[in-house]
């Protein structure tokens, strides 16, 4: 239960990563999204229903045989996303190769002109 | 994050809330929900708050001489759950329910975001599209602006000092007429990046209107000719798209490029048109 909710959240913290998140500053160096308002954290309704999977092998290197899960969701998400934002592009005809994350609305846009 | 101290009034009419307005520094509180994160923020540093939300004459929607009359008071939540105005102005329950959050729909009120007049809310852009009038009160009685003539810039309206939004009045539509409100949200907040209100009359009539593209919401009379008493075709749809958007200084920000931002004024055009065809 514990590790599944680790999961759910670091999943989430990586989408937000892939399409959300950025300090934005302008050119004064001053940060253009310093609010709630305006830096978009990622939300429930932003996403679908999880399901989870896990390979349980023990830990060599302590006693107990555990390890760290948290990071894992994180770990896999961002890459996960953006492939399939290229995969998309591609197969509509776009060949484009690498766009910076976060994936805002025009950031995908600009890569299709 | 702490606003600087404030004097606070409840009101229970609106005589009252003038009344209380004539000291210099103070203002009217509804929702509170653009005024307190101002105020925390320090952008405004009111001497005194006049809150009107428990008067009972600005609550209510109803139909009357063959105007619907939205009462200011009314928040996002009531507007968006009404029978008449869902069957009479569906773009204003659809627009209405796309505001923000839940709490945000809960507290905030129309009268508050037309006063506000924030060059992204929603509901500029809904009353011009429904030929609505504003009726404000003020220590002179009663008047009514028209919507056309009511945003006048980046948070600026012609309401005087004083005055109060008291009602919204919106002339009751012509059978067979349609109505479409499609928004482009800001990811974080979910005010508008671009939002497009079409009114289209059974004569052929079509109002469009466009909110989050300039300083302040306004009707697109260009694409509005293109439209007006013809049939609604894909050339038609693209020939307004073309036309719309063009004399206008266009927003810019981290979320939409000024490009970006008239690329959606014209693609949330076509499919405000396309629900009305
Ligand atoms: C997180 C968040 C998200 C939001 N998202 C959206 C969105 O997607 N779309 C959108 O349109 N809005 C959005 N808003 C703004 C929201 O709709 C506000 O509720 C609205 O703009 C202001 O209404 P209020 O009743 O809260 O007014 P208040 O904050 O109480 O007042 C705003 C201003 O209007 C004046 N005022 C209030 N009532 C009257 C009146 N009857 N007559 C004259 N002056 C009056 C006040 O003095 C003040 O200057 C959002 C707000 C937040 C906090």
């Amino acid at each position: 239960m514990i590790v599944e909710g680790q999961i759910h959240g670091g999943v989430a913290q990586g989408v937000g990563q892939a399409l959300f998140e950025g300090a934005e500053y302008d050119e004064n160096g001053q940060l253009t999204n310093a609010s709630y308002m305006d830096y978009c954290m990622p939300r429930a309704d932003d996403f679908p229903m999880f399901e989870t999977g896990s390979q349980v092998t023990p830990c060599p290197h302590n006693p107990l045989g555990v390890k760290g899960a948290g990071e894992a969701g994180t770990i896999g998400s961002p890459p996960a996303v953006v492939n399939a934002v290229l995969d998309a592009l591609w197969s509509g005809g776009h060949k484009v190769k690498d766009i910076r994350m976060p994936l805002t609305s025009e950031r995908v846009w600009r890569a299709m002109q | 994050m702490i606003p600087v101290s404030f004097d606070y009034q409840k009101v229970k009419t609106v005589d009252e809330a003038i009344a209380a307005l004539s000291n210099d520094n103070s203002k009217i509180l509804a929702g509170g929900h653009s005024l307190l994160p101002a105020m925390k923020l320090r952008l405004s540093q009111p001497s005194k708050l006049v809150d009107i939300a428990a008067i009972a004459s600005l609550k209510g929607i109803k139909e009357e001489d063959g105007e619907i009359v939205i009462g200011a008071g009314a928040t996002h939540a009531d507007i968006a759950g009404d029978k008449l105005i869902k069957s009479k102005l569906p773009f204003f329950a659809e627009g209405a329910s796309m505001i923000g959050d839940v709490q945000v729909r809960n507290h905030g009120t129309i009268g508050g975001s037309l006063a506000h007049a924030d060059p992204a809310a929603d509901w500029p852009a809904l009353v011009l599209a429904a030929d609505a009038a504003i009726e404000v009160q003020g220590s002179n009685g009663k008047r009514r602006i028209k919507a056309t003539d009511f945003f006048t810039g980046l948070f600026s309206t012609s309401l005087q000092d004083n005055e109060i939004i008291v009602a919204i009045r919106i002339p009751v539509p012509a059978q067979g007429t349609k109505t479409s409100y499609q928004k482009f949200s800001q990811p974080a907040s979910r005010f508008a990046i671009v939002g497009c209100a079409v009114m289209r009359f059974p004569d052929g009539k079509t109002n469009i209107a466009f909110t989050g593209v300039s300083d302040n919401a306004f009707r697109d009379s260009n694409a509005e000719a293109v439209v007006s008493g013809k049939v609604i075709s894909n050339d038609s749809i693209a020939a307004a798209a073309k036309a719309a958007v063009q004399s206008v200084n266009i927003l810019s920000d981290h979320y939409a490029s000024e490009e970006y931002r008239k690329h959606l004024a014209k693609v949330y055009l076509k499919k405000a048109l396309q629900a009305v065809a």
